[in-house]
């Protein structure tokens, strides 16, 4: 999935839909389909990353908004907040975050995922060990650069110093 | 001074432009941050009667501030204070909801399938169940055997395109060109009118409706997502048989796809006002069992679909057993319900139904002029 216009107007591309903030945008995890039942939800993944732990459907437990009414046509709903429930963990997971119960579902089911693998793996987990790595990324760039500073500085200061000499 | 601030800066808003009013009714006191100003029409909301109270005021708040969702919204743009024009935004649309015009009216825009479409009263808003039939299509044309022709495809026909949410959310997820193989220059052809190179060998749609207005809509907005060039958005009431040969040259077509009116006309008087007051009713009442639009769907489909072509509704849950009573009703008929699907509330709702057999002339048929049959295999 491409990273598409936000700010731009639509191109027609599917499933664009903003992530809370703070939130990392898993960009690879394939788009599930609730409605097959017992497949253990996963993440593709790039191919240097790991598999975040699965999700099995039957362990989930999930709800919609109350007093849908006959549905279809003849109701005219725009809630559709999903509430998701992951019982041996008791994590719950509530979604009202795009105009789309079907989109509410998958980002319910990979933000469990996510919420899922921290409470079992604890540090070991992928959100954390990705964190880590990024910010060791960070620090490393700041290093160069400071040295790139440095060496750029000294540069100078030799040009200077030469241009002096008669 | 607020009305020229009003009339200068034209940031994106409902159909209704934000006018000054002089008379404020409900206005909340000025300062308020957006989370308070949602509890505020919330209250308001609820003491009127009107549905989803919350809801509502979360949706018209989000969308002044420049959001799809009020949870969207980044948690500092929740706390600080609204701008006076601000809450005079929302004062007007909260004034149309408090008429119990339906949000995707208000903002004038709605999402469906993750595009976003314009909405405009008195055209059919996509409801949340027919993403369902979407999905099911989709997974149908690409994991099921091959739908492609030597055109490439697949070709669909949606009949009651409304504001032309199932046939741009297909065409948007189909991809451009479908099948194995190199691409090929010898696909290219020039389209005359407007001479951009049309790929044979991409998902094309053609989508019609009884009502002027839909049709208007679909048209803007394919233009507005740059679908138009896959499209055919043509006038057609299905109802009139005499005028099906006129789909005939846009045939045969691989999918045949609806969600046509399936309201029991005793169920239309109980139906919200939301829905009464604004949205078209030619565009729910089915009839007496709702099944009027359906069964002439079903009897012009096989004379439109290829081979082994495929029909998929959505229904109420009460069809798909009187379709399949209809069908077995219909010998002549060559269509078979292959499968039933339900929605993510647990009812029947959506109906696969095949083509079965070779293309051949119906019995019933009797139009001049009309193609001769299709020489089967």
């Amino acid at each position: 999935m491409s990273t598409s216009g936000l700010f731009r107007f639509p191109a027609p591309l599917t499933r664009v839909c903003p992530v809370p903030w703070g939130l990392r945008l898993c960009e690879k995890l394939p788009l599930l389909s609730p409605g097959t039942v017992a497949t253990p939800v996963q993440a593709a993944g790039k191919k240097d990353r790991p598999t975040l732990l699965s999700l099995d459907e039957r362990e989930l437990e999930e709800q919609f908004v109350k007093g849908h009414g006959p549905g279809g046509q003849a109701t005219n709903k725009t809630s559709n907040c999903v509430v998701l429930r992951h019982v041996p963990s008791g994590i719950v997971v509530k979604c009202h975050q795009t105009r789309s119960v079907d989109q509410n579902r998958k980002l319910a089911r990979r933000i469990l995922q996510e919420k899922v693998d921290v409470f079992y793996n604890g540090e070991n987990s992928l959100v954390c060990r990705e964190k880590r790595e990024a910010e060791k990324r960070k620090q490393e760039r700041k290093k160069r650069a400071k040295e790139t500073l440095e060496k750029k500085k000294l540069l100078k200061e030799q040009w200077e110093s030469s241009k002096n000499v008669p | 001074m607020l009305r020229a601030l009003l009339s200068g800066l034209g940031w994106r808003k409902g159909i209704w432009g934000c006018a000054f009013s002089s008379w404020q009714p409900h206005q909340p006191p000025a300062g308020l941050s957006a989370t308070e100003v949602v509890s505020h029409w919330t209250v308001v909301f609820e003491e009127k009667g009107i549905p989803e109270a919350r809801e509502s005021s979360e949706y018209i708040v989000a969308h002044v501030l420049g959001a799809k969702t009020f949870q969207s919204l980044r948690p500092a743009l929740r706390t600080q204070p609204l701008t006076p024009w601000q809450l005079q935004c929302i004062q007007e649309l909260s004034s149309y909801r408090l008429q119990r015009m339906p949000v995707q009216y208000i903002l004038g825009e709605w999402d469906f399938q993750g595009l976003n479409l314009k909405m405009a009263p008195p055209v059919f808003i996509p409801r949340p169940e027919t993403e369902e039939l979407v999905e099911w299509v989709l997974e149908e044309v690409t994991q099921g055997p091959r739908v492609v022709g030597a055109e490439g495809g697949p070709l669909i026909l949606e009949v009651g395109c409304g504001s032309g949410a199932i046939s741009l959310s297909l065409l948007s997820r189909l991809p451009q060109r479908v099948g194995g193989g190199p691409w090929s220059p010898s696909l290219v052809s020039e389209h005359p009118a407007s001479h951009v190179p049309l790929f044979l060998g991409q998902s094309r749609v053609t989508a019609v409706d009884k009502g002027e207005a839909a049709i208007c809509l679909t048209h803007e907005n394919a233009q507005r997502l740059r679908l138009q060039d896959r499209i055919q958005i043509v006038p057609f009431d299905v109802t009139l048989v005499e005028s099906w040969a006129h789909l005939l040259p846009w045939g045969p077509v691989d999918l045949v796809v609806s969600n046509p009116p399936y309201v029991f006309h005793r169920d239309m008087e109980n139906l919200a006002p939301e829905i009464l007051r604004y949205e078209d009713p030619v565009a729910l009442d089915g009839g007496e069992e709702g099944m009027d639009i359906i069964t002439h769907i079903l009897a012009l489909a096989p004379q439109l679909l290829k081979d082994s072509g495929s029909i998929f509704l959505e229904v109420d849950p009460r069809h798909p057993e009187l379709v399949g009573s209809w069908l077995q009703s219909q010998p002549d008929l060559p269509l078979n319900l292959v499968a039933v699907r339900r929605d993510f509330r647990g009812r029947p709702r959506f109906l696969h139904i095949r083509r079965s057999g070779p293309q051949r002339v119906s019995p019933v048929d009797a139009w001049p002029g009309r193609q001769p049959a299709r020489v089967p295999g």
